[in-house]
């Protein structure tokens, strides 16, 4: 009966993804609102959506989930926001993709059993190094990352950002917004 | 909307003309370099008037009196870098008090942009966290839309201030003027519609009720809600009390009304927060001043939470049904969908009236009657609100005497008390007591249709907020804005005295003040001035302060050590009220 809220403090990795009208300053109201709750962002990508003059942003952070319903209705107050959504990485698959560059020693010291085992690909093969390319949870990428690299072969890694399977779609966002009355074209 | 079209103008008078056509009729500002192109042309455009204040800060604290008492969108205007920087406090406090502002400020060159060029400020990177919206304009063509979108969106949904920057080659660029009025935005959704079957569910929950309490807040001042409230509350015969911000719209004197809530709020409101099995928020936040201690908060009660910004909602409480709309709309909605069922209530009202016993008996006599000869700030707010018989608005700085004046004001009106709640600016009273004055005679005089005054407008503030924005009685001479100043002196920064004295053992240190002689100030702006230091003198101060004509200062010696009660200490329950140290 009385009004507490269940605050949740469990940690989490959320996904939100804004729809915006492509203008400046959106970018620095919406981390603005992670910032001045002292939230990291783990990582952020903006880009604009097969509709012209509107951008996705994909914004990574670790967080509550009191604070993350917080995050996104602030990212909806804001003016140019057409839709905002969020997900929990650990409710659907998160996959990232990652490339490593190691010595050619790899395949001296057992290195298909290693490819096998990691689910990993050679993709680049030449005298001076290897790339090998695989797809996975980030546990899995990272420890593809450490064995490699607790074995000294490791030269250059980098990874992906998680993707996850969402129905953030722009179509969902120009939905949402059709019959409002149009601005300034915006 | 005056100005339609006009062939090749500067952007300074693109600029002009949208305010004039926005119905803007006064903007409070301060010059400087790069708004210079404005400035040189407001003189051809006698329609708007410019009040020049004291300080930039005194302007936007000027333009949120106007909006707070009008429900009009207040306007001020300020130069590049250390004029616009000066306008931030203002634009904080009008965020979180959910004031309709349009906080114009010009910008350097946009060729010399990110230069630091001479009063370069990134204000637009300032501003982000503390506007409802901002945008720099840097060519003629974007000032029509820019500014017909920064009111649009000041004013609708949820209000707040808009920060505008134009440079200064786009004040100095000419074009074609075309007015075109902003009527929506797509990816803005101010006023969201009123859900029918959250309606139906609130009057069951109201009616189910046996204990109910209405919560009114700033929303129902903002939405014109206030008619509707009395409605609800006159049918279900349910209690009213009301946030500092929602004070004064339900009038003292209704019987349903029952004061305040919150940290100094009345022991009624509180006491029956907890012991309520429904509250029912209108346009309120459940900010910590109101709620203290959430995980005692409102144990026995459902929740029905009124609100038009999806930020607020269970936000700080868990809210049993949300209904996101405009208070108004959703309150008339309730009224509309069937009978509200009016039940008694006497054990509920027997409570009200048991608190209302217990708070005169151990807090008002006290500061009504005291057996003392030094005055009290409750004493003087009172005999204040006898005088005016409640018609007058009340503003107040922050501090003790702010919640003095909160509770010892009558409200025969709505939007009658004017002070900064959730960011608690010191200074902000007597640059905003002008605003809401200008606001007032404005109204008056449209009314009229000849120059009148309005309603009285009467400042409570401290020694120390006083001399926070003090240079704004420059402001009332020159203009000759007849605000009514009562300083209430303690010579203490004495709200910070009171924590001093109850949570640190006494351990006073920075709050006591050496003060000028306030009297002495007044007088050199040429404000006729006294002070009051007994009893027997007050009446007669009061009176002289009321029927002065103009601009009129008093400044009355209260209790140094007197405390605000009661007291709901910081982060503590409801229950734990403190009625006295
Ligand atoms: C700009 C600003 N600085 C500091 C404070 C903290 N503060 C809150 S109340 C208060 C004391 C106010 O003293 P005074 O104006 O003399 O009023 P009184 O409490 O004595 O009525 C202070 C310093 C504030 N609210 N605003």
């Amino acid at each position: 009966m009385a009004p507490i809220k269940n605050t949740d403090t469990t940690v989490r990795e959320y996904i939100i993804t804004v729809f915006t009208e492509n203008q400046v300053g959106v970018l620095g109201r919406i981390t603005s609102i992670f910032t001045r709750r002292k939230i990291n962002i783990e990582s952020l990508k903006v880009s604009e959506t097969p509709v012209k003059g509107i951008s996705m942003f994909t914004i990574h952070a670790f967080t509550t989930e009191d604070m993350a319903c917080r995050i996104l209705s602030g990212i909806e107050r804001i003016i140019e926001v057409l839709r905002a959504d969020k997900y929990r990485t650990d409710e659907f698959t998160a996959q990232q993709i990652a490339l490593y560059k190691v010595s050619p020693e790899l395949f001296r010291k057992g290195g298909d059993a290693c490819l096998r085992e990691h689910n990993a690909r050679v993709i680049e093969i030449n005298p001076a190094y290897v790339v090998l390319e695989r797809t996975g949870a980030k546990e899995e990428i990272d420890a593809l990352r450490d064995y490699l690299s607790g074995s000294g072969m490791l030269m250059q890694f980098t990874h992906s950002e998680n993707i996850v399977l969402h129905d953030a779609s722009v179509e969902n966002a120009l939905n949402e917004i059709a019959g409002r009355g149009s601005y300034l074209g915006d | 909307m005056k100005y339609t079209e006009k062939k090749n103008i500067t952007g300074a008078e693109a600029l002009l003309s949208s305010l004039i056509n926005q119905g803007v009729k006064t903007v409070f500002g301060y010059p400087g370099g790069s708004i210079t192109p404005v400035y040189d042309r407001l003189q051809d455009y006698p329609e708007l008037r410019h009040l020049l204040t004291r300080h930039e800060q005194g302007a936007v604290h000027a333009a949120q009196g106007y909006a707070r008492v009008s429900n009009r969108t207040g306007v001020c205007m300020a130069t590049s870098g250390p004029g616009a920087t000066n306008l931030l406090t203002g634009i904080a406090d009008a965020m979180l008090d959910s004031t309709p502002v349009v906080c114009i400020a010009a910008q350097v060159p946009s060729t010399a942009l990110g230069t630091d060029f001479f009063q370069e400020a990134d204000m637009i990177n300032m501003t982000v966290p503390i506007t409802k919206w901002n945008y720099q304009i840097t060519r003629f063509d974007e000032i029509v839309p820019t500014l017909a979108k920064a009111f649009y969106i000041a004013a609708s949904g949820r209000p707040g201030p808009v920060y505008i920057e134009v440079t200064k080659d786009a004040l100095l660029e000419r074009g074609d003027y075309k007015w075109e009025p902003c009527t929506g935005i797509r990816s803005y959704n101010p006023v969201p519609a009123v859900d029918a079957d959250a309606v139906q569910e609130a009057l069951t929950l109201i009616n189910d009720a046996e204990r109910p309490l209405i919560l009114v807040g700033n929303g129902v001042k903002i939405s014109g809600a206030e008619e509707a409230v009395i409605r609800l509350a006159e049918a279900g015969n349910i209690p009213v009390a009301a946030t500092l911000m929602g004070l004064s719209c339900i009038p003292s004197g209704h019987p349903l009304n029952i004061g305040m809530v919150g940290m100094h709020g009345n022991v009624a409101g509180n006491r029956m927060t907890q012991e309520a099995d429904l509250l029912v928020a209108i346009g309120m936040r459940f900010s910590d001043r109101v709620t203290g201690n959430l995980n005692t908060y409102a144990p026995k009660a459902k929740v029905i939470h009124i609100e038009i910004d999806p930020v607020e909602i269970d936000k700080n409480v868990r809210t049993d049904l949300a209904i996101v709309a405009d208070a108004r709309e959703a309150v008339e909605a309730i009224l509309g969908a069937g009978a509200i069922i009016r039940k008694s209530r006497a054990e509920w009202f027997e409570a009200a009236e048991r608190y209302a016993a217990e708070e005169r008996e151990r807090v008002i006599d006290r500061q009504l009657r005291p057996e003392r000869d030094t005055l009290t700030m409750g004493e003087t707010v009172a005999a204040v609100a006898r005088q005016t018989a409640g018609e007058a608005v009340i503003v107040t700085d922050v501090g003790q005497h702010q919640m003095m004046a909160a509770r010892y004001s009558a409200y025969k009106h709505t939007r009658s008390l004017i002070t900064s709640g959730g960011l608690g600016t010191m200074g902000y009273g007597l640059p905003a007591a002008i605003g809401a004055k200008v606001a007032l005679d404005e109204e008056a005089t449209a009314r009229e249709g000849r120059p009148a005054r309005g309603r009285e407008v009467v400042v409570f503030l401290g020694d120390g907020g006083f001399q926070m924005t003090m240079q704004e009685l420059g402001t009332m001479l020159h203009w000759g804005i007849p605000v009514k100043v009562v300083v209430l002196n303690n010579s203490f920064l004495g709200m910070v005295r009171q924590w001093q004295q109850l949570f640190m053992g006494k351990r006073y240190n920075a709050t006591e003040l050496v003060n000028p002689d306030f009297v002495k100030i007044a007088e050199a702006y040429g404000i006729p001035a006294q002070r009051i230091t007994r009893r027997e003198e007050l009446g007669e101060a009061v009176e002289t302060l009321l029927k002065t004509e103009g601009p009129c200062f008093i400044e009355v010696i209260v209790g140094k050590e007197d405390n605000v009660f009661p007291m709901v200490p910081g982060g503590a329950s409801l229950d734990d009220l403190l009625y006295s140290e």
